[in-house]
């Protein structure tokens, strides 16, 4: 078994609500972005087009974070997906210069999105944010293992967002990815992500 | 806006098509380019201190690459926790670069002490001396590799990389020790340095040209880079740390030993110059350093 995600860039609106749902799900800290949505521009008037790319964590086949993490703090487990243990990392970032998709971030220091002091909310959610050591998107891994799809495919509105197994040719994923043609980002480095796009 | 909020500049560079690295750049990363320069320079200097017996050499060659091992511990986001950066030996230049550090930073202070008791010629004193020599080659060695293996920034990740910074540490070793030998701990040691350095700027310098030529031709992301050591904001400390400071001092007053003598203070400066511009290369390379743009 091998978790993907196929992402329908037709279907994506760029509402951001998989970022927001991520931050809400995960209560990551200020500056800290597991999944974030950009907005590209093409052509020149009138005829313009404008197509949102969400961003996350590609739990690469390969994964070259994995592959220079001096602790083994990155791991990949038995489902593709590859993690971090907080309690292994020593914060030396090797793993974002080797993310060629720049989808780690680093934690230096306690903050919250309020001044003078944090919110229920950031108190509570915090507890599961380390300083010193780097986070990245798990693919929800505690809702997974209630059965639950990852908080950005169970909330996208457009549900231009599937999740499945990419090992099972039967699965929808990998029909779209079939029958759709499915892109990959950066294919050439050879880290084979499990997320795929769909063309706009 | 910059410095007071690095958080905020982190989402405002996710913003940016070209985003740059800064976490092995700025701020507590800044420990992390000092610590590669001193453990490079200092294992260098311990690696040609033995064959010239400089024994000052030795002594701050060790002084050196010590420092520069607590720069890396002090860049650590938990650096209680260092220890456990010798788990992944198999794949991770960081942790081969923890072992081959720490055999330096043990045997070396271990020899020191038995060229203290008066020992030298003793079979425990070579092989102790061994060790460290091996560790520190395998020191100046690993670095380039640290950042070669970077899949993320295309700058980095090339062979020129590890040649570079092998190149560079060799010619930092030399330096150190002209400088102690200038200032007097072994006065004619200098002479037999002298054209070892001179060759290694010059060969240094061919292969910055290099390095920066073959990048420029890498891919838009790696020739952005380029663009930035070259014409953008690092131009200054490229081009007056790196190639004036750098190289061409050094260059130009050591071919002056060649027509006469050259005075130890003249000598002082060329190794300090020699010493600031590998320090500016290595800060350039790093800071250069851009992700690829996304999506594809």
């Amino acid at each position: 078994m091998r978790y993907g995600m196929v992402i329908d860039l037709k279907k994506c609106i760029g509402c951001t609500g998989c970022a927001l749902v991520c931050k809400a799900e995960n209560a990551t800290p200020p500056g800290v972005l597991w999944l974030r949505v950009i907005k590209q521009e093409s052509g020149k008037y009138p005829q313009v087009r404008r197509v949102s790319i969400p961003l996350q964590c590609m739990h690469c086949a390969e994964p070259p974070c994995l592959e220079v993490c001096p602790t083994e703090a990155t791991f990949q487990r038995a489902n593709g997906i590859v993690d971090i243990d907080p309690e292994k990392c020593v914060g030396c970032r090797y793993c974002m210069m080797a993310c060629p998709y720049d989808q780690r971030f680093y934690y230096a220091k306690e903050r919250t999105y309020f001044p003078d002091h944090p919110t229920p909310f950031e108190l509570a959610g915090y507890q599961r944010h380390q300083t010193g050591v780097v986070s990245k998107c798990n693919f929800c891994s505690p809702r997974l293992e209630k059965g639950l799809d990852p908080a950005c495919v169970a909330n996208c509105m457009t549900q231009a967002r599937t999740f499945g197994d990419l090992d099972n040719p039967n699965s929808e994923i990998s029909k779209l990815i079939r029958d759709r043609g499915g892109n990959q980002l950066y294919p050439e480095l050879g880290t084979n992500p499990s997320i795929y796009y769909l063309p706009p | 806006m910059a410095r007071a909020e690095p958080f905020q500049v982190r989402v405002t560079d996710l913003r940016e098509r070209f985003r740059p690295q800064r976490e092995w750049a700025e701020g507590r990363g800044l420990l992390l380019i000092l610590a590669h320069f001193l453990t490079g320079a200092g294992t260098a200097a311990w690696i040609f201190a033995v064959p010239f017996r400089l024994d000052s050499g030795l002594a701050f060659g060790f002084v050196l690459a010590a420092l520069g091992g607590l720069g890396h511990l002090l860049f650590l986001g938990r650096p209680e926790r260092f220890w456990r950066m010798a788990t992944h030996l198999a794949s991770s230049w960081i942790s081969r670069g923890l072992v081959g550090l720490t055999l330096f930073l043990i045997t070396a202070p271990l020899y020191l002490l038995i060229l203290l008791s008066g020992a030298r010629e003793t079979t425990l004193a070579v092989l102790v001396l061994a060790l460290s020599l091996l560790g520190a080659l395998w020191t100046v060695i690993y670095k380039g590799f640290v950042w070669a293996s970077s899949k993320g920034i295309p700058l980095w990740n090339t062979p020129l990389v590890p040649a570079l910074y092998i190149a560079y540490a060799l010619r930092g070793g030399i330096a150190v020790l002209i400088v102690l030998a200038a200032l007097g701990a072994h006065p004619p040691a200098w002479e037999p340095l002298e054209p070892i350095k001179l060759w290694l700027a010059v060969s240094t310098g061919v292969l910055v040209l290099i390095y920066l030529d073959v990048m420029r031709g890498s891919g838009m992301t790696a020739l952005r880079s380029v663009d930035l050591i070259l014409f953008g904001k690092l131009a200054v400390p490229f081009y007056v740390g790196a190639v004036l400071l750098g190289l061409i001092l050094p260059i130009a007053i050591g071919s002056f030993a060649y027509f006469g003598e050259l005075s130890r203070w003249l000598l002082v400066l060329v190794g300090l110059f020699s010493l600031l511009g590998d320090l500016a290369i290595i800060y350039c390379v790093a800071k250069a350093g851009i992700y690829r743009p996304l999506p594809a």
